[in-house]
């Protein structure tokens, strides 16, 4: 399976008469984009804003980032999402690097939406400050969940993932800036030389907790909640078969554009073949019931060790009950011999002094750590808010609130703001950004 | 100049030995024996008193020890709190401990302690003292001090306090997320990581997994209808009056209760005062808790041999596991004196 995945480096996004990119800049006709958004006649009204890095804008509620993309021979970019059921992970897909194509709430938030702040102390706590964000303000129907904390979101992630592929054709017939490719042989199929190198297994568990369907991780359009594990090419996972959900904690959540990018699967790519061989994915998935979390277990160890993986790198998202998915993953693996890293972020509290996973094992002894979920933020105001300041603390969001004894509310009358990390927009990157930690105090 | 109050024991103090660590708490103003050195090396605060209290006291009195010098210290001015260095002492130790961690809780000042690693007290007061490595002997006197000074200087200007690894004090179990962008991102740590772990190589995980102290499950009792069980309790069952004033929370302290007259646990002569679960139904019903009802039937029916005489409780809530093992220990006695042959654990 070979991907090229063709890079073009979006240095300015602007509206104007054509939706074309030259010269690094994007330009979007916004009716047009608008009138293709709103073919789904779900929403019901819907803006494009722009936010940069560096402005004074603050966006909430987000339910999601996509990379804007095509894919060169016209399939959709999200099989078995936006299109028909065609294979990812093989062939060229371009794609309009340094922006996102955000869903943000043009009123109504659910608890696993977020925050981004395009500067300042809160810039540092998402990685999509980073990123030129076409932020799709939209509006919908979806009267039955309007007041409901847990949202399935579907008509705005949709629209987002629509006007991403939209964004993305501006680019279908030119030539890329950079051409990355990504290759990896069949596993049976390796150079002797690779092959005496330690080889590799990577284990996405995609948050699929939610029992009634529409709120998981999509595979392929498929309910990541009724699967069991499953191996996959990496390029696949790059090239848009799954995309994120609308459930966990915000910081938890890995965005589609996170795992478009995946920077785990590229840096286990750069080793390949050096330092390591690496086999593939297994995609394994989140339960509810502990008989689930542990067939889900068996099924990955028993993968890792029929594939004969020496190591494993094992990433959650989500944290609290899905530890324990993590934790009895983590063990299983361990126990077949396959040395196992995990990544995660932690809940220590405000304080700081919670047990930092709700299930805990010996075995686990090889962990990176990116965040804190619990850890207070104040900031402060913005000149700009995109979307709505009120749903922090009116809409459930998982880290914000309408009123504290000791706190007070989210979202003071100057709009500055107080809540938990758990609702920085995927703020604690496990797919591999992050450049947090956690420290003893 | 801000105010530092020093506690020292008994030898410290150049009263005595062994035979004088009966001494009962006293408060004196100025500098004696290791205050001075305390008082050389602090750069923001003096000290003005030093509190003396005999390890034996403070071991066998602690509650009269805790409140005589709580009482020493009410309408004295001070900022800070320092204890020891206690070194390898163990009883001394456990002194600074306690009352650092009651002046804490009392008067809301930093309190500092230093103890060398194996000293019992580093792992029953890391959370709530910060505790300085220190040496094993009084040798270590003027470099453990200079430790404990240069923190306490550092907290009094109101300087940004940095992880315990950089400030050089034992892990305390507060762990903070922390932003750095010179930090490599998860992705290449993570990678990393695994090709050390692959070769055999030293790594440092970021999320350290405390040992579990796992005890096995007994064997089964032969013959229960011979059996004596006793019932031991972390729920906060007590009477009502709580007259063993058990923490409602991060309990220090259990109580033992004859039972061996009563059929059941009856409400309003048993009560919880466990805070962390709702106490509505053990309060209508304690036998929820500690099921003494049942167990009655099961000793009329022949189907064990006999109730101790009393049951054994304290409140598992916040409890910190050295605390827990220290109870138990303390119970140990009683029940092998009772004859006990099995317990029944119950929580909550």
């Amino acid at each position: 399976m070979k991907l090229e995945l063709g890079n073009f480096y979006v240095k300015d996004v602007k509206f104007g008469d054509i939706t074309a990119y030259a010269n690094g800049i994007l330009t979007i006709n916004k009716d047009e984009a608008l009138a293709y958004v709103m073919e789904d006649e779900h929403i019901t009204e819907a803006d494009i804003v722009i936010a940069r890095p560096g402005e004074n804008k603050r966006i909430i509620p987000v339910k999601d980032a996509v990379e804007p993309r095509c894919r060169v021979n016209g399939n959709s970019v999200f099989p078995g999402v936006t299109g028909g059921m065609t294979p990812a992970g093989n062939g060229r897909t371009h794609a309009l690097k340094n922006t996102s194509v955000l869903a943000v709430g043009k009123h109504w938030g659910s608890f696993g939406d977020g925050l981004i702040d395009m500067s300042g102390k809160g810039a540092e706590l998402t990685y999509f400050s980073r990123t030129i964000n076409v932020c799709l303000v939209a509006d919908t129907d979806e009267e039955f969940e309007r007041f409901e904390q847990q949202k399935k979101n579907k008509a705005l992630r949709w629209g987002a993932m629509r006007l991403s592929e939209y964004l993305g054709n501006a680019v279908r017939e030119l030539e890329p800036e950079e051409i990355e490719t990504f290759e990896l042989e069949s596993v049976m199929k390796r150079d002797a030389k690779i092959k005496e190198l330690p080889a590799v297994v990577y284990v996405m568990q995609p948050q699929s907790q939610m029992e009634e369907s529409g709120y998981n991780d999509l595979l392929y359009g498929w309910d990541t909640n009724r699967m069991v594990p499953t191996f996959m090419n990496p390029n696949e996972i790059l090239d848009g078969a799954i995309i994120s959900g609308s459930f966990m904690p915000c910081s938890s959540k890995w965005s589609t554009y996170d795992m478009q990018n995946c920077p785990t699967i590229k840096e286990l790519y750069k080793e390949h073949g050096k330092t390591i061989n690496f086999l593939g994915v297994i995609m394994s998935n989140l339960n509810v019931a502990m008989e689930q979390k542990e067939r889900s277990a068996i099924f990955v160890a028993q993968m890792a060790k029929s594939l004969g993986a020496d190591g494993a790198i094992l990433a959650e998202e989500g944290y609290g009950n899905p530890d324990a998915d993590f934790i009895a993953c983590f063990d299983a693996l361990e126990d077949v011999g396959v040395k196992t890293v995990g990544i995660t972020n932690e809940c220590t509290g405000r304080d700081g002094q919670s047990q930092p996973l709700v299930v805990l094992s010996e075995k686990a002894n090889a962990i990176v750590s990116c965040g804190n979920v619990s850890q207070l933020v104040d900031l402060p105001p913005m000149d700009i808010v995109i979307g709505e300041l009120a749903a922090l603390g009116r809409d459930g969001l998982s880290g914000g609130w309408e009123g504290d004894d000791k706190l007070g509310p989210s979202v003071r009358k100057d709009g500055s703001v107080i809540l938990e990390n758990n609702s920085m927009f995927c703020g604690d990157q496990v797919l591999g950004w992050s450049q947090k930690t956690m420290k003893e105090f | 100049m801000k105010k530092a109050i020093l506690y020292i024991n008994q030898f410290f103090a150049g009263i005595g030995g062994e035979e004088k660590a009966d001494h009962a708490p006293e408060i004196r103003e100025g500098l004696v024996g290791p205050s001075l050195a305390l008082d050389a090396a602090l750069k923001n605060a003096e000290v003005t008193h030093t509190v003396i209290c005999g390890d034996n006291f403070m071991g066998s009195n602690q509650d009269e020890a805790v409140e005589r010098i709580l009482k020493f210290l009410e309408g004295k001015e001070f900022d800070i709190f320092f204890a020891g260095p206690s070194f390898q002492a163990g009883r001394y130790g456990n002194a600074c401990g306690v009352i650092c961690k009651a002046v804490k809780e009392k008067f809301g000042v930093p309190v500092i302690s230093s103890m060398h690693i194996e000293n019992p007290g580093v792992n029953m007061f890391k959370k709530e003292v910060v505790i300085f490595p220190g040496g094993r002997s009084a040798a270590a006197m003027r470099k453990d001090t200079k430790k404990m000074a240069a923190y306490g200087d550092k907290v009094l200007a109101g300087e940004k306090i940095e992880t315990a690894e950089e400030e050089g004090f034992y892990v305390r179990g507060i762990r903070h997320q922390v932003v750095d962008f010179t930090l490599e991102p998860a992705a290449v740590r993570g990678v990393k990581m695994l090709l050390k772990k692959l070769a055999g190589e030293e790594y440092v995980t970021e999320l350290p997994i405390p040992k579990s102290d796992r005890v096995e499950i007994a064997e089964p009792v032969q013959d229960l209808s011979t059996a004596k069980i006793a019932f031991v309790t972390t729920g906060g069952i007590v009477p009502v009056a709580n007259p063993d004033r058990i923490q409602s929370a991060s309990a220090t302290r259990w109580g033992m209760y004859d039972i061996s007259e009563m059929a059941r646990l009856e409400a309003g002569i048993f009560k919880t005062i466990h805070a962390g679960y709702d106490p509505a139904a053990a309060d209508a019903d304690p036998n929820v808790c500690v099921p003494l009802d049942a167990l009655r039937a099961y000793e009329t029916e022949g189907k064990i041999g006999s109730i101790d005489s009393h049951f054994y409780t304290t409140v598992g809530t916040g409890t910190t596991e050295a605390e827990a093992a220290r109870m138990a220990q303390e119970m140990l006695p009683f029940l092998r004196e009772h004859n006990v042959d099995a317990v029944i654990m119950t929580s909550t």
